[in-house]
């Protein structure tokens, strides 16, 4: 399949002034500022096909915004290269924005004192949209992002859900071939949560639009993308399938116990039988029940269950699919290395 | 521990944060202040032009030695007294953030008057004191006198302090107005230039029309400006300056008094609100 | 070209709209500039109770250069206010994202987002002012004189424009740049007054580094002279154009040193 999104050994640096505290530090800077090269992005490499949905992810600080913005041709890399729908994104600036759209969680694009309305009948002609054309974008965007209940209202009465469904809206009026979403979740509750994930899935299958999309969710990413890239500290630390990273990094599992009698349950101490520390294994108690998280290269599925047997008496017991989310805090926790 | 002591304990650390802020923003702030002192320059210029155009070496009563001296003096005393607390007031208002102020033990406007000195300590070494010796500089190199006189100088820095009191409270009162215009860039260039031209920073009293400056003496304005700058000239005679400064005083308190009035019927406002 | 000038006016009829909710607060600051320009005037009218001339120009002469002074500084207000807001919040905020993500040019984006009708308290003082000096004077007229002072509006906003542009821009590589604006922008005060009240030091600042007299007084003296065309006409039309030429240089180097904000 042919790539819409190519980057290659992409990096970017920043300039940081550090401050010393007080006001001595203060006098300090001022005459001798003590500055430091910071490695946002460190030669980073992906593609993405057309039509895919790709998750990036990474911790807070990982350099997620930063390629976002290199790629939506806000930023300056410092070096290296990237290609997407066949143009470079600082070349030409305004002719590459013109074939994508951009939704910032954090931020909005709106205009802040008008009608919703207002603000899309501006973008039309930011965008260039042909009259027709608007009219059945607008059906198109109302239909699935249900913006009809809200769309005479000034923009700084909306929700923050609805603002996200209209800046969504905004972002894909001009119908983009590439859509970036930085943290497009941030905030909402599951409801809307889930709205939003609908909307982008149709998008995604009806139009084949390429989307890029960051978010500290990881059911975001569950629920969108098949692929995802991770980043830690400016460098790639994973790119591949799901199914991949729950195979690769962790064999984490999760069994919940119910036992007859809250009283055995103190005689359960996975921990110290197995000698584990905290990162292979978690357990939470509950009454009678007790949910033993633990990493299966390190202690046998049998064991877990045949030292339980051994010590309480069961009512129920169930076993958990392999949760992504703890793989990833694993992996942030740990690095590249482990 | 005294209650004085405790007190003073308290709002120590407004003070710092109010100093630290200042030489953090160092570059703004001087940028600011450079921006603002071009107009008191113009002044001297046009003023400069007036006195050349003119046969005689008096223009009102005032030599030019004395507009000069009034100008500056003028400029630095509305620069000392001048307080925007009102403006965070204001904002804490509109976005509620008020409300963490007023679970703290401590008082709220004690905060903001504690910060403001923080500031205004620095600005005293960077601003007030270069100030008084330029200006002084310039009275000797004209008239070859030293004129400084160190009796008046001392009740000009009581007055300022006092009209920086009047003027802290006076913002205190106009920032809780600000919950009812939202527009507050409006409404404070409104204020701003009318208490400068009604303190008499614009333009000495003295030129205005005889009754009109008879009024504008004994209003609340000419105590944040005209007065203390009158007492640095030593335009004033001892007489006159414990009746000034027993004004100022009064001002200060009827300004306080309506501040508590107005902060009381804010609070009653924002419980009604919800905060 | 076509097409930049229709996105306009769709601005200038949304905002409009927005002024419609906010009308009283407009007004507030339209007043609140008539006030401020009213009280230096009472300053020059009590100035010239006392002597006839000053240093050879007539009460009318003065209140025709500063009301001169107040149109590229109205025109400038009104339509290119935003400006202010790179430097003080737009670029620390990293809210210029949005102007990057457009398919127009940033800059133009950011000066046609917003209009500051407050400036309307500054025309209002400008009319009265020109009102009242131009009857009482006897100004050379011609017929070019009226696309000349076209002309010179443009070029005389332009210094004004550009000196914002440049100072909004130092925000790109420092994030914050409001109060160098400020400072460069509170020297147009300078021009009100007739150059030759102030001395060398000052004339030369104004006149070549910060040239906000080729905004009112050059100019104006031309009108009411008729001396000199050469100087105070072409001055600041070549004011204006190199300024402006070297804020747009400033301002493209700026968007590319473009750090944003946050991770």
């Amino acid at each position: 399949m042919e790539n819409m999104i190519y980057v290659e050994n992409l990096r970017k640096e920043f300039r940081k002034i550090i401050k010393e505290p007080g006001v001595k530090g203060s006098i300090k800077a001022l005459f001798k500022p003590n500055k430091e090269i910071v490695q946002a992005v460190d030669g980073i490499s992906f593609e993405v096909p057309k039509g895919e949905i790709l998750g990036f992810i990474g911790p807070n600080g990982a350099g997620k915004s930063t390629v976002i913005k290199m790629l939506t041709g806000i930023l300056m890399p410092t070096s290296g290269k990237c290609v997407i729908n066949g143009q470079i994104p600082q070349k030409n600036r305004k002719n590459y924005v013109k074939e994508i759209g951009v939704v910032f969680g954090q931020r909005t694009q709106l205009w802040w004192d008008l009608a919703l309305r207002e603000t899309y009948s501006v973008l039309k002609e930011i965008y260039e949209v042909p009259d027709d054309k608007y009219q059945q974008r607008m059906a198109f965007l109302n239909e699935v992002l249900e913006l009809d209940s809200f769309i005479t209202s000034p923009v700084r009465t909306l929700s923050l859900g609805q603002r996200m469904r209209a800046d969504i809206a905004a972002a894909l009026l001009h119908s983009p071939k590439v859509l970036f979403l930085d943290e497009p979740t941030i905030g909402l509750d599951v409801v809307v949560k889930e709205n939003i994930r609908n909307a982008i899935k149709k998008i995604n299958e009806e139009e084949g639009t390429t989307v890029i999309l960051t978010t500290h969710d990881l059911s975001d990413i569950e629920l969108l993308c098949k692929r995802i890239v991770m980043i830690d500290k400016g460098k790639k630390v994973f790119d591949g399938e799901i199914g991949d990273l729950k195979h690769n990094f962790g064999n984490v599992r999760t069994f919940a116990f119910e036992l007859v009698n809250a009283s055995e349950l103190s005689k359960l101490d996975y921990r110290t039988k197995y000698r584990l520390s905290d990162d292979d294994i978690t357990v939470q108690s509950d009454k009678n029940s007790v949910s033993v998280k633990f990493n299966a290269d390190k202690v046998g599925v049998e064991d877990i269950i045949a030292y339980t047997l051994s010590k309480v008496h069961l009512n129920d017991m169930q076993i958990k699919d392999v949760d992504i989310e703890d793989i990833i805090k694993r992996l942030y926790k740990n690095g590249v290395e482990s | 521990m005294s209650p004085v002591k405790r007190f003073f304990r308290t709002y120590k650390p407004f003070t710092r944060a109010g100093m630290q802020e200042l030489v953090a923003y160092r570059a703004n702030f001087v940028c600011f202040f450079i921006g603002e002192i071009m107009s008191a320059f113009i002044m001297y210029f046009v003023w400069k032009a007036v006195f050349l155009s003119s046969d005689s070496d008096t223009f009102m009563g005032f030599t030019m030695e004395d507009m000069t001296v009034y100008l500056f003096i003028a400029f630095l005393t509305g620069y000392m007294t001048y307080s925007d607390g009102a403006f965070s007031v204001g904002e804490e208002i509109i976005d509620g953030s008020i409300a963490m102020r007023m679970i703290r033990p401590c008082s709220f406007e004690m905060c903001f008057l504690f910060k403001e000195l923080g500031n205004r300590i620095v600005s005293i070494a960077i601003i007030f004191v270069p100030m008084v010796l330029g200006v002084e500089a310039y009275r000797y190199a004209v008239t070859v006198m030293i004129r400084f006189d160190p009796l008046c100088f001392l009740f000009y820095v009581l007055s300022t302090f006092i009209a920086y009191m009047i003027s802290f409270y006076f913002n205190v009162i106009y920032g809780f107005m600000a919950f009812f215009f939202k527009n507050l860039w409006g409404t404070t260039l409104i204020k701003e230039t009318l208490v400068g031209f009604l303190s008499g920073a614009t333009i000495p009293l003295a030129f205005l029309p005889a009754g009109l400056a008879a009024v504008l003496n004994v209003l609340p304005f000419a105590s944040l400006a005209y007065t203390p700058v009158m007492i640095y000239m030593g335009m004033y005679s001892i007489g006159e300056i414990f009746a000034y400064m027993g004004l100022q005083v009064f001002w200060l308190l009827v300004m306080m008094g309506l501040s508590k009035l107005v902060w009381n019927s804010a609070v009653k406002h924002l419980s009604i609100q919800g905060g | 070209m076509r097409r930049y000038f229709r996105l306009h006016r769709i601005f200038i009829k949304q905002y409009l709209k927005r002024l419609m909710e906010y009308k009283v607060d407009f007004l507030l600051g339209a007043v609140g500039l008539v006030i401020a320009q009213a009280i230096q005037i009472l300053f020059i009218g009590i100035i010239f109770s006392q002597i006839p001339k000053l240093q050879g120009w007539t009460f009318e002469e003065i209140l025709f250069i500063y009301g001169f002074s107040l149109i590229p500084k109205s025109v400038d207000h009104l339509f290119f206010d935003n400006l202010w807001m790179v430097g003080y919040r737009i670029v620390r905020k990293g809210d210029f994202d949005k102007y990057l993500t457009r398919p127009i040019n940033s800059l133009y984006h950011v000066l046609v987002e917003n209009f500051c009708v407050d400036a309307f308290g500054e025309m209002l003082t400008c009319i009265l002012l020109l009102g009242y000096a131009i009857p009482r004077l006897q100004l050379p007229f011609y017929w070019y004189t009226i696309p000349l002072l076209l002309v010179v509006v443009v070029f005389a906003t332009m210094i004004y424009t550009s000196l914002k542009i440049m100072t909004a821009a130092i925000s790109f590589w420092t994030k914050e740049s409001g109060h160098i604006t400020h400072m460069l922008y509170m020297t147009n005060d300078f021009s009100k007054y007739p150059v030759s009240i102030y001395n060398k030091a000052v004339q030369a600042v104004i006149t070549y580094v910060i040239p906000f007299a080729f905004t009112a007084y050059f100019p104006a003296s031309y009108f009411l002279t008729g001396s000199d065309p050469l100087f105070c006409i072409g001055g600041t039309v070549i004011a204006g154009s190199v300024l402006m030429a070297l804020a747009l240089f400033v301002w493209n180097r700026g968007v590319n040193a473009y750090e944003s904000a946050g991770s």
